[in-house]
C-alpha cells in the first residue's frame, strides 16, 4: 500500500514539473520570437543566468551552504566546453554535456574541501577559491588563453530551423540554444527539490545535529549538493561563455555576487524566486538606464547606480523579509485567498 | 522588597512558570525549593531579565522591572549568581571581580575599590589566587568568585541559583553560611534557589515550594522543614 | 642572501598590514559573531576620503587622522544601522534555520561591500589614483648599498607595532577592554555584571573600522586606489585570521605576519603568479589540519 502511494506521488511530481518546464520553454520561445535583437540577447542572458541562480538556490537555499565561488564554477564549465570544442573538435551540444560533468567534478572537489566548514569559513574559503581559479587562466596562458581568453560562439543555426522559421539572427539563435538547457535545468531542480534528497538537504540546512542523529549522512549529502549545484553552474558558464569569449573578464567575482544577490532578492528558497532574481539582475541596468536618461544623470553615477541599487535592495530584503520577493508574493496571495 | 505576581514564562509552547506569586521580604533570606524542572532557574532568570516574562509582573522596591533589560535591572541593585558557569574561566580572578564593578566605576571609584577589598576579606583564598585564571580554581573557589563578582556591584537583592551544585557538602555549607552571615550583617535581601532543601531551609526565613511551574506552598522556613507530608510529596524524603 | 633579506623585509612590512586587517576581522568576529566581508570596502572608502583631503591641500597627517575617525564612525554605523536590526529580527522562518543564521550576516556584509564600492565609484569615479606616502619610498642607503627596504616600510612596521601596543594596553589594562574580552568569552555573565553588551559590540565594530582604515592608508601607496584594489587584501586578511585562529587576537597578528612571509617568499623565490595558489594551499592545509588555527579555541568543523 505504501509503495503504491510513493509511486503515485512520484508520478505526480514528474508530470507537474514536466508541465511547468514545457510551459517555461514555450514562453521563452514565444517571447524570443516577438522580441527585438537586444531583448533577445537579454532573454538569452535570463535563460542562461537562471541556471546559475538555480545553482545558488539549490546550494544555499536548499542545503544551507553559502558559496561565493559559483561564478568560478561557471568559469570551469565555460573553459571546459571551449577547450573541448576548440581542441578536440567536439560539437557544441556535446561539449555542454561534458561541461556539466566536469563542473560537477570540480564541485565534488570543492565539496570535499568545503562541506565540513560553516558560515563565514565556507564563504571565505569559496571566495579565495573563486579568486584563485581565474588566476589559473593566467598561470597556464598557453592552454587557457590568459587574460584575453578563448573565442567561441554558438555558431550558425541549422538549415532545417532557418527553413522553418525564416531568418534567425545570432541573438535569437543564442536564445534558442539556451532555452532547452534552461528548461531542462528547471525540470531537474524541481524534481530534485521535491525528492527525498531535497528533503534531506532541507533537514540538514535546518539542524545538522538533529539530521545526523536521525541517521542522515550529513557530509555525503552536503557534498552531493555541491556536485549538483556545480553541474548547474558549469552548464550556465558554458552557455554564458559561448556568447563570444571564455576568459577571466567574463567570470569576475562580481558574477558570483550577482548570482547570490539575485537569488536572495528573488527568494532564496523558491524556484520562482530564482527566476524573479534572474530577471532582476539582467534587466536592472536597463531599467536604471531609462531612469538616468530621463533625469539626465551623469555617466559617472549611472555606471555605478545598478550596483548601488542591488546592494541596497539586498540589504532591505535581508532586513525586512529574508525569504525574498517570492515569499512576500506568495504571502500576499495567501491573504487574498483567505479574504475571498 | 521583591514582589512576584502571577509570573508566566514560556519557552516555545512549554510553560516553565504558570502564574507564580510570592514576596521576598527585605533583608531576609527567601528560598525557592523544588524538584528538577520545577522552574526554579527560570524564575531567577526571569527576574534578572535573561528571560522575558509572557505575563505577570515583578515589582522590586516599588519599581516594575518586568520589562527592563538585564543591564538596567542590574543597576536597580539586583545581582544574579547564575547556575553552573558563573565565572569566566579565561579571565583571572581579579578580572572576574573587576567585571562585576565595571558599571559602577565612573560614579563611585573609591567605593568600587572598597567593595573589592571587602570581598577579598570575605574570601581570603581569592586574594591569594588573584592573578590565577578562574579556570584553575576548584569548584568551591569558583562559586566564591561568582558570588564576589555579584557582591562588588553592591546589590540590594542577591539571586543565587543553586550555589551548592556540584560542591562537596562541607564546602557547600560553608558558602551558605557566608551568605547567611552577609544577609544578617548587611541587610542584604537574598533569594536562594536550591535543590538541597535541608541546608537552604536551615538558614532561610521564608520558604517557597515550586512544582511544575506553580507555587505549591509557601510558609516560614521553620514550618516548612517540620512539614513532613510536604517533604515526602515534593522533595522525596 | 640578498633575496632572502628582500623577502624578509617585504614580508615584514606587508605582514604588518595583513596583521591589521586580520586583527580587524577577529575583533568583529569575537565581539559580534560576524565575519565582516565589507571590512576592506570600509578601508577603501575612508582612504578615498583621505585622498580627497590631500588633494585639497590638507596635510597627510590631518587626512590620516580623519580617515581613522571616519573608519570608526563607518564601522559604528554598520553595526547600529544594519547588524543590530538584523539580530533583532526573530519572526522569520528563514532565520529559524540554523545554517541561515550564520549565513545571513555574511550576505549582509557582502551587501555593504557592494554598496560601498558603488558609492565610491559614484562619488569619486572609478578612476585609479595614487596615494602619497609621508616618508620616502626609496631604498634606504646603507653606505654604498641600497637595501630593498624603504623608509616607508619602517614607517609601516613602526605604526603597526605602536597600534598593537596600544591595542594590548587597551584590552588588558582598561575597563572597556575587559568588558570587550568578557563579552566575547561569556556574554551572559557579562550582561549579569551590568555591562551594556550592545554598546560593547558597536565599539568592536568601531575599533575594527579604525584598524581597517589604517591598513588601507598603509597599503595604498603601493597598490594605488580604486574601488576594487583592496579586495585581495580581504582574502589575505581572512586567510591570516584563519591561520592564527579566528578567536584569537594574538593569533590574528601572528597569522598576518605568517602569511606576509609566505607571500613575499613565494614572490621572490617562485613567481608572483603563484601567490594566489600559495594562499589557497595554505588556507586549505590549515582548514584540514587545524581548523581552529594556531591559537584558536573553538571548533570550526562539524562532526
Amino acid at each position: 500500500m505504501q509503495k503504491r502511494y510513493a509511486v503515485f506521488n512520484a508520478k505526480r511530481i514528474w508530470s507537474k514539473s514536466l508541465l511547468v518546464s514545457i510551459l517555461f520553454f514555450l514562453a521563452l520561445v514565444i517571447l524570443g520570437r516577438t522580441f527585438g535583437a537586444y531583448n533577445q540577447s537579454q532573454l538569452a542572458s535570463v535563460a542562461t543566468l537562471f541556471i546559475g541562480v538555480l545553482s545558488v538556490t539549490l546550494l544555499t537555499g536548499a542545503s544551507g551552504q553559502i558559496s561565493l565561488g559559483q561564478g568560478a564554477i561557471m568559469a570551469v564549465g565555460g573553459y571546459a566546453a571551449a577547450l573541448l570544442v576548440l581542441n578536440l573538435g567536439l560539437s557544441m551540444w556535446l561539449a555542454f554535456i561534458f561541461a556539466i560533468l566536469i563542473a560537477a567534478l570540480a564541485g565534488l572537489l570543492l565539496g570535499l574541501a568545503a562541506a565540513r566548514l560553516t558560515g563565514p569559513y565556507l564563504a571565505g574559503t569559496t571566495l579565495v577559491i573563486a579568486l584563485a581559479i581565474p588566476t589559473l587562466a593566467n598561470r597556464f596562458e598557453s592552454t587557457f588563453g590568459g587574460d584575453v581568453g578563448l573565442s567561441v560562439d554558438v555558431g550558425n543555426p541549422p538549415m532545417w530551423l532557418s527553413k522553418l522559421l525564416g531568418e534567425i539572427g545570432i541573438e535569437q539563435w543564442q536564445l534558442f540554444v539556451a532555452i532547452p538547457f534552461s528548461a531542462l535545468a528547471l525540470f531537474g531542480v524541481i524534481n530534485l527539490s521535491r525528492s527525498r534528497t531535497g528533503r534531506v538537504w532541507r533537514a540538514i540546512r535546518d539542524n545538522e545535529v538533529a539530521a545526523s542523529l536521525h541517521g542522515l549522512n550529513v557530509q555525503r549529502n552536503k557534498i552531493i549538493a555541491f556536485v549538483c549545484a556545480s553541474g548547474l553552474a558549469g552548464l550556465a558558464g558554458a552557455l554564458y561563455g559561448f556568447r563570444g569569449i571564455v576568459g577571466p573578464s567574463v567570470y569576475p567575482i562580481d558574477l558570483s555576487l550577482a548570482l547570490l544577490t539575485g537569488a536572495v532578492i528573488g527568494g532564496l528558497r523558491s524556484i520562482t524566486g530564482a527566476l524573479v532574481g534572474t530577471v532582476f539582475i539582467v534587466f536592472l541596468p536597463d531599467l536604471i538606464g531609462k531612469f538616468t536618461n530621463v533625469f539626465k544623470v551623469s555617466e559617472q553615477i549611472s555606471n555605478y547606480l545598478p550596483a548601488l541599487v542591488s546592494g541596497v535592495l539586498l540589504l532591505l530584503t535581508i532586513v525586512i523579509n529574508p525569504a525574498g520577493l517570492a515569499a512576500a508574493g506568495s504571502h500576499l496571495l495567501k491573504r487574498r485567498h483567505r479574504t475571498k | 522588597m521583591l514582589e512576584i505576581k502571577e509570573l508566566v514564562t514560556e519557552f516555545a509552547s512549554v510553560r516553565a512558570l504558570s502564574g507564580v506569586s510570592f514576596t521576598a521580604a527585605t533583608g531576609k533570606i527567601t528560598t525557592v525549593i523544588g524538584a528538577n524542572g520545577a522552574g526554579k532557574s527560570t524564575l531567577l532568570r526571569t527576574i534578572s531579565g535573561l528571560e522575558r516574562a509572557a505575563h505577570g509582573s515583578i515589582i522590586w522596591e516599588g519599581l516594575d522591572i518586568t520589562k527592563l533589560s538585564v543591564e538596567a535591572i542590574v543597576r536597580t541593585g539586583i545581582a544574579q549568581v547564575p547556575e553552573g558557569h558563573a565565572v569566566i574561566s579565561q579571565l583571572s580572578v581579579a578580572e572576574n571581580i573587576e567585571l562585576g564593578a565595571l558599571f559602577r566605576k565612573r560614579k563611585a571609584r573609591a567605593d568600587v575599590a572598597k567593595s573589592i577589598a571587602e570581598v577579598y576579606e570575605l574570601f581570603p583564598i581569592l586574594f591569594e589566587r588573584k592573578s590565577q585564571m578562574a579556570g584553575a580554581l576548584s569548584g568551591g573557589e569558583r562559586q566564591m568568585l561568582a558570588i564576589s563578582r555579584a557582591l562588588v556591584s553592591r546589590p540590594k537583592l542577591l539571586l543565587l541559583d543553586e550555589p551548592s551544585l556540584g560542591l562537596a557538602p562541607l564546602i557547600a555549607e560553608q558558602i551558605i553560611n557566608v551568605i547567611n552571615d552577609l544577609c544578617r550583617s548587611t541587610g542584604l535581601t537574598v533569594l536562594l534557589v536550591e535543590q538541597n532543601a535541608n541546608t537552604a531551609l536551615s538558614v532561610a526565613d521564608h520558604g517557597v515550594l515550586l512544582a511544575l511551574g506553580k507555587v505549591v506552598a509557601q510558609m516560614p522556613a521553620s514550618q516548612m522543614i517540620a512539614d513532613e507530608s510536604l517533604r515526602a510529596a515534593y522533595l522525596g524524603y | 642572501m640578498t633575496q632572502f633579506i628582500t623577502a624578509f623585509f617585504s614580508g615584514s612590512s606587508h605582514g604588518a598590514i595583513y596583521a591589521l586587517v586580520s586583527l580587524g576581522l577577529v575583533l568583529v568576529w569575537r565581539g559580534a559573531g560576524v565575519v565582516n566581508f565589507a571590512q576592506m570596502g570600509q578601508a577603501m572608502f575612508t582612504t578615498y576620503i583621505a585622498s580627497q583631503m590631500i588633494m585639497h591641500k590638507n596635510s597627510y597627517w590631518i587626512a590620516f587622522v580623519t580617515a581613522l575617525l571616519a573608519g570608526a564612525i563607518l564601522g559604528s554605523i554598520i553595526d547600529f544601522g544594519l547588524m543590530r536590526p538584523l539580530s533583532a529580527r526573530k519572526n522569520s522562518a528563514l532565520l529559524a534555520s540554523e545554517s541561515m543564521r550564520t549565513t545571513i550576516p555574511v550576505i549582509a556584509s557582502l551587501g555593504v561591500l557592494g554598496i560601498l564600492k558603488a558609492l565610491a565609484g559614484i562619488i569619486w569615479a572609478g578612476e585609479e589614483r595614487g596615494f602619497p606616502s609621508p616618508v620616502s619610498t626609496n631604498g634606504i642607503k646603507f653606505g654604498t648599498t641600497t637595501l630593498a627596504f624603504t623608509a616607508f616600510d619602517l614607517f609601516v612596521i613602526g605604526i603597526v607595532l605602536i597600534t598593537l601596543l596600544l591595542t594590548t594596553i587597551f584590552f588588558t589594562k582598561t575597563g572597556m577592554g575587559l568588558a570587550m574580552r568578557a563579552s566575547a568569552l561569556n556574554p551572559e555573565v557579562t550582561r549579569l555584571s551590568g555591562v551594556r553588551i550592545k554598546s560593547v559590540r558597536t565599539l568592536s565594530w568601531a575599533i575594527s573600522g579604525m584598524a581597517s582604515s589604517l591598513a588601507g592608508l598603509l597599503i595604498t601607496p603601493s597598490t594605488n586606489l580604486s574601488p576594487n584594489t583592496l579586495d585581495l587584501l580581504l582574502i589575505v586578511g581572512f586567510t591570516a585570521a584563519v591561520i592564527g585562529g579566528l578567536t584569537s587576537l594574538v593569533g590574528a597578528v601572528v597569522g598576518g605576519f605568517a602569511i606576509g612571509y609566505v607571500i613575499s617568499f613565494v614572490n621572490v623565490y617562485s613567481s608572483p603568479e603563484n601567490v594566489f595558489l600559495a594562499i589557497l594551499i595554505f588556507l586549505m592545509l590549515m582548514l584540514f589540519l587545524r581548523p581552529q588555527g594556531i591559537f584558536g579555541a573553538k571548533e570550526v568543523r562539524r562532526v
